[in-house]
């Protein structure tokens, strides 16, 4: 649609002839960018052979060419660690550009290697067996360590990730001695405290101007573990506490969605709150009849849609 | 008939979207913006991606309620009545669709899309319900031009993909049932078919008038370009003869002309590799990239050698090396490619990139730590990145 826009924004005197130049290189096509493509290529090949090689170790668990390619491995992921660590700039509360394009993907590829050898050894030796949740919780800690260090929001993903399945595994155990651990494991009790947690801390960190990047990762996981958790929480236990901590967590994210500028927060938030509110009313006024929840659909929705539009001002998000 | 929007302001728009590009990458001044943005006025109410998405879930939910109502009032009428009702029903929100949202400058806000969906859904499914769902020609017919209608008027892009869709299922479909030969050369009908609109849309997408429509052409050339592709592909051509026209093949057997279909798998991803390098057409290049990974998967699942993780292995070790090897290869723009990020695009953005990973990785963690079988842990990331 653009490809005469240059053009005309040139001959009515809006851009310069050096910036209309410049343009116009990118938009009739004589210099193409093929940095998205390069990227998914990285990126698929990380992840293919990080899958390839995982199968690879348990395939051939126990056989003579294991040991051969676990010590390949490790020394890979040594590597791939000794390589971005030897290379990495100087730490910084900011935004750091990596040296190399493809550097993000080798902290990447060493990252999963390492959790393919952990995982190996673990099966293979047992010996963490017992601490199954400290070893979770150090590669947590090293992934955290990682993640700031060398500034990388995908293993900082893979770092609350981690850590999450840290707290998911250290409760689990006290339900199992008492006996109800599958039908009674209240995991989203901790889901909910765990994602409040990490919701003071990206909030902390924000405030404190360290890596003020990575909060959005912060808040995105925040909200959805929370949300998850209420809304199970809600078809689950004592409803009334749910509902009211949903609507809380609406607030929350409302405030997230303006100040991060990203309303993404907002969308959980709607599906969570709207959720919570059909139940509340489902309980409370309407016993049954459907024209009754035709009525509530349209004007519920209808009310919401003409909240957004009426103050759109309100969400409108920086170009 | 034309586009049910002001093609001025829609123009409008896509230049205050440019020039918005332009000045986060420090192409122009942000005083020249504010000179674009007085010249260049859109009254438009298009909001952010997100929030599109929030209102389209929104006006869904609305909108099922409404339906929920037209469903009581003439639930008890019988099938005819019924089918008929439908379309009346469809074509009335296309019009509430149009004075009541597009009147009043909604621009693809979401509520817009919600309601075109819905619209084309309930005019379609009436006109297929007249038929007793039994008729496929009118059940496809009906799909194209209730599609085409709408990305032409609407510009809408998910109608343009399911308009294109409709006319192969079309060609597919008119040719199968008149059987014999004529099952056979599909393969070749489409590739005959789809070669011309290729070309004819390259066309069309440089002509100055239909600027309007440049994004569903775009839709449209790749699409054609895929469709290309796979009537050639041996694999899906193979599936398809066994499973639609009862092809039997005995053992050490093959399908008719193979060898063609074999030399196309080959040759296609090669040839829009080597056009799309030499024209520098960003779509052909990542068309092929998309298929020559579907003809490696092809010849590997025919010529197995039985050991898929070694596969993924070194699949992974080739493209990590392409990638790095291409990357710096192009470290210097290389005629005129470059490996540098020269103008955003909108999914860009490194929080989506995060997202992904976690979403393909990361949220296997805990399966691996859980499991106590052999092959638990990483090849649960196996199984993610199949999907990816």
């Amino acid at each position: 649609m653009t490809k005469e826009t240059p053009k005309e924004l040139f001959e009515k005197g809006f851009i310069t002839q050096e910036q209309f130049n410049k343009i116009d290189l990118i938009s009739s096509g004589k210099v193409v960018s093929v940095f998205y493509e390069l990227r998914s290529l990285l990126y698929l090949g990380v992840m293919l052979f990080t899958a390839g090689a995982g199968i690879l170790i348990y395939l051939n668990i126990g056989e003579l060419g294991h040991l051969l390619s676990i010590i390949t491995l490790s020394v890979l992921t040594i590597a791939c660690f000794w390589y971005v660590i030897s290379r990495a700039a100087d730490y910084s509360h900011e935004r750091v550009k990596p040296p190399t394009p493809y550097y993000d993907y080798i902290v990447l590829l060493g990252s999963l290697l390492l959790i393919a050898v952990q995982g190996y050894l673990e099966f293979q030796y047992g010996f963490l067996t017992d601490n199954l949740g400290y070893s979770t919780l150090m590669t947590a800690a090293f992934f955290f360590f990682i993640a700031y260090r060398l500034d990388h929001v995908g293993i900082l993903s893979l770092a609350i990730t981690a850590f999450a399945s840290f707290w998911s595994i250290s409760v689990s155990p006290q339900k199992w001695y008492s006996g109800d651990f599958f039908s009674g494991s209240h995991l989203y009790k901790t889901a909910i405290i765990f994602s409040i947690g990490l919701g003071i801390v990206a909030v902390l960190l924000d405030r404190k101007s360290i890596k003020k990047h990575f909060t959005f990762t912060y808040l995105n996981f925040c909200t959805l573990i929370f949300f998850v958790g209420s809304v199970t929480g809600l078809f689950d236990g004592v409803w009334g506490i749910y509902v009211l901590l949903i609507y809380a967590g609406c607030a929350f994210a409302y405030y997230a969605a303006r100040w991060e500028k990203s309303f993404l927060f907002l969308l959980y938030a709607f599906v969570a709150g709207y959720i919570a509110t059909t139940y509340l009313l489902a309980e409370t006024i309407f016993a049954n009849g459907a024209e009754i929840w035709f009525l509530y659909s349209i004007a519920s929705c209808g009310g919401f849609i003409y909240f957004i539009i009426k103050y759109k001002n309100h969400f409108k998000q920086e170009a | 008939m034309s586009s049910a929007y002001n093609e001025t302001l829609v123009y409008n728009l896509e230049v205050i979207k440019q020039s918005k590009r332009w000045v986060k990458h420090d192409f122009i001044e942000k005083p020249q913006l504010e000179n674009i943005l007085a010249e260049y006025t859109a009254p438009f109410y298009h909001p952010n991606f997100l929030i599109r998405i929030l209102l389209f879930v929104a006006t869904l939910i609305a909108l099922s309620g409404a339906t929920g109502f037209f469903a009581l009032l003439v639930a008890d009428m019988g099938k005819e009545t019924i089918s008929i009702a439908c379309i009346v029903y469809g074509v009335v929100s296309f019009f509430i669709l149009e004075k009541l949202f597009i009147g009043n400058n909604h621009y693809k806000s979401g509520i817009t899309e919600a309601i075109l969906y819905h619209s084309c859904g309930f005019t379609i499914g009436g006109l297929a319900g007249m038929s007793d769902f039994d008729n496929v020609h009118i059940i496809l017919w009906s799909c194209l031009i209730g599609f085409s209608f709408s990305s032409f008027r609407y510009l809408d892009l998910l109608c343009t993909l399911a308009a294109i869709c409709s006319f192969a299922g079309i060609l597919f479909f008119e040719f199968y049932t008149i059987g014999g030969i004529f099952q056979q050369i599909i393969p070749f009908v489409f590739i005959a078919a789809f070669t011309p609109v290729y070309f004819l849309v390259k066309k069309l997408k440089q002509r100055f008038d239909l600027r309007l429509w440049r994004n569903n052409l775009l839709i449209v050339e790749s699409i054609s370009l895929l469709f290309i592709y796979a009537a050639g592909n041996y694999m899906v051509v193979r599936e398809l003869s066994v499973s639609m026209m009862n092809l039997e093949i005995a053992e050490g057997g093959d399908i008719p002309f193979a060898f063609i279909f074999y030399g196309l798998t080959a040759f296609i991803p090669l040839a829009y590799l080597y056009f799309g390098i030499v024209n520098k057409d960003i779509v052909l290049l990542r068309v092929s990239l998309i298929v020559l990974a579907f003809s490696a998967f092809t010849f590997k699942y025919y010529f197995s050698l039985g050991h898929p993780e070694i596969t993924l292995t070194l699949a992974g070790i080739v493209l990590i090396g392409t990638a790095i090897v291409l990357m710096r290869y192009l470290k210097t723009m290389r005629n005129g490619f470059t490996r540098e990020n020269i103008l955003s695009e909108k999914w860009g953005s490194m929080n989506v990139e995060a997202f992904v990973i976690s979403q393909t990785m990361g949220g296997n963690q805990p399966n691996a730590e859980h499991t106590d079988m052999p092959g638990g842990g990483t090849s649960g990331g196996g199984g993610a990145s199949s999907d990816f």
